[in-house]
């Protein structure tokens, strides 16, 4: 999967932190669609441990469920495709607070 | 589908637990079974509920004073056969239905609220089910995540939930294999009953307009019940209950038993994949029409200020929910009858059809079917349906005209 790039214009990029490494998302963009632009484009996982794509894109499947936090803010679980994508945002497609 | 067929000995209308179940039970006895369903199976109440295996008297009876109450306990001896119908019944379909009944508990938080507890456990001992009044130190023990300000509980060993996703699939697809034929995609659209007491019924679907001609009609429609009675002029006393549930995002196994309050509505659980539910029949809003009237074919919208209540009670109850993210609340809509007792059975003014609607059908839905498919098979009902025939309520069909 890849941004059109032809006869598009965007603002400058940002870098958005998402399961530790850095992605660019353009302002405007959402977090689900930086998760789409990252390496793995894993979202969630389901019930066996294997990871789920979006769905619906507007709000109301749930399957773009993240955990995201803004700066130093705690770490609320959003769904991707509702979120837009911010400096200093970061995400987590695993329970951050579970991690080693 | 157009034109005409005699060939069925049912008609079900109504592709959700009753209807599946029912035509499950009835193809297995040698019945032709047709089912015609509006939208796709299990799109109703029952694929929209709780799915709490809940066998304790419900705070519904208990919180219009004693004489209810006491009607109210009539329904145990109900909950006692269904509780065995649950501990057979992945093993009758033969497949996994995240079934658990590892416990129940209906906590209180005040001192007025354990003597309810105990009035309770007290009625469902004498009808010889096992609760047990624990406490606040007992309660403590059992559910140390639960708030410590609970006054106590009453226990049932035996409670518990399952997976309303995937329960009414299990039975119709079973019921396929026996035989039935299950239409989705295709409505009642018109009933009237012949001169010989012989049923006519007109199937709208996919393709169009089916007539099928049949002694028997099962309306195992939910809350769209009294609609389709009425095309025959009979009243069933059945209302809508439009209502709310909610989940949460997963977490490690936390909450092993069904939660219910005695004082306030709530019920709460947690998945086989780790998401808490919650709910306890607060209402959502039934879409009007224009006349305000009641739109019963649109889905009710989630009431935001019963919403905050609901997780509240729910927060109070268990405080370490506050850490939980809300994944998302809908809405379903079933149906209560006039007494909260289901309606079971034959219909006096109408021989030959049968309804079964009203109360807590995901917990009783299945010993319903059972009890009702001998009634259809055997002619007659069953002692244990008694108490819930459609004939307590015959005076309301007094002025019926038929054929
Ligand atoms: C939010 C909520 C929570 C609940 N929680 C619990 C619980 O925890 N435990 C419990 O025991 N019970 C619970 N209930 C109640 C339980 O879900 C219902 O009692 C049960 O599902 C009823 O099943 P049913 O098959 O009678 O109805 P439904 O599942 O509503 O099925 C009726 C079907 O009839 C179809 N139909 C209607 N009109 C026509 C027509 N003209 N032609 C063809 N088809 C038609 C509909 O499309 C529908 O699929 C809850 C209900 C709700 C809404
Ligand atoms: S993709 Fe469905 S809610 Fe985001």
């Amino acid at each position: 999967m890849r941004r059109i790039e032809q006869g598009v214009t965007r603002p400058e990029p940002i870098a958005v932190e998402i399961d530790g490494a850095s992605v660019m998302a353009h302002p405007g963009e959402t977090v689900a669609v930086a998760v789409l632009a990252s390496a793995s484009r894993r979202f969630r996982d389901d019930r066996s441990g294997a990871p789920r794509g979006m769905f619906c894109n507007m709000g109301t499947c749930s399957e773009c469920t993240v955990w995201a936090a803004l700066g130093t803010s705690p770490w609320r679980r959003v769904r991707g495709c509702l979120v837009l994508a911010e400096p200093t945002l970061r995400i987590s497609t695993r329970d951050p607070e579970s991690r080693p | 589908m157009t034109g005409e067929t005699s060939k069925f000995d049912i008609l079900i209308v109504g592709g959700g637990l009753v209807g599946c179940a029912s035509a499950w039970h009835l193809a297995r006895l040698g019945l032709k079974v047709l089912v015609a369903e509006r939208g796709h199976l299990n799109s109703g109440a029952s694929g929209q509920n709780a799915g709490s295996l809940h066998f304790q008297i419900e705070r519904r009876f208990l919180e219009q004073g004693e004489k209810a109450a006491a009607d109210g306990a009539r329904i145990v001896t109900l909950n006692r056969l269904a509780l065995e119908e649950w501990r057979g019944i992945e093993h009758m379909l033969g497949r996994p239905l995240d079934v658990a009944m590892h416990g129940g508990l209906m906590v209180a938080e005040t001192e007025a609220q354990m003597a309810l507890l105990a009035f309770k456990v007290a009625r469902e001992n004498e009808l010889g089910l096992s609760t047990q009044v624990l406490d606040g130190a007992q309660l403590r023990e059992r559910a140390p995540y639960l708030s410590p300000h609970l006054a106590g509980a009453a226990w049932l060993a035996d409670e518990g939930h399952a997976n309303p996703r995937i329960l009414v699939d299990a039975f119709a697809e079973g019921a396929g294999e026996q035989g039935a034929r299950i239409r989705t995609g295709t409505a009642l659209t018109g009933l009237s009953m012949a001169r010989d007491g012989t049923y006519s019924a007109v199937l709208s679907g996919p393709d169009g307009e089916m007539r099928v001609n049949t002694p028997r009609v099962l309306l195992a429609s939910g809350h769209w019940v009294p609609r389709l009675a009425g095309m025959l002029g009979l009243n069933v006393p059945l209302y809508a209950a439009p209502l709310m549930m909610s989940v949460t995002d997963r977490t490690e196994p936390v909450l092993p038993y069904l939660i219910q309050h005695v004082g306030a509505r709530l019920s709460m659980k947690q998945t086989e994949d780790g998401n808490l539910l919650i709910g306890g029949g607060w209402p959502s809003r039934l879409a009007r029409r224009a006349d305000g009237t009641p739109d019963l074919d649109r889905p009710a919208a989630v009431e935001m200020k019963n919403l905050r209540a609901n997780l509240a009670v729910a927060a109070r109850v268990m405080p370490g929910l506050a850490q939980r993210s809300l994944l998302r609340t809908w809405t379903g809509t079933t149906c209560i009858s006039a007494d909260q007792l289901p309606i079971v059975g034959e219909i006096p003014a109408a021989p030959g059809l049968f309804v079964a609607a009203g109360g807590s059908l995901f917990t009783l839905g299945p010993v319903l079917a059972r009890l009702l498919a001998r009634t259809i098979a055997e002619g007659s009902a069953p002692e244990e349906l008694s108490m819930f025939l459609p004939r307590r309520f015959a005076h309301l069909d007094a002025f019926a005209v038929l054929p």
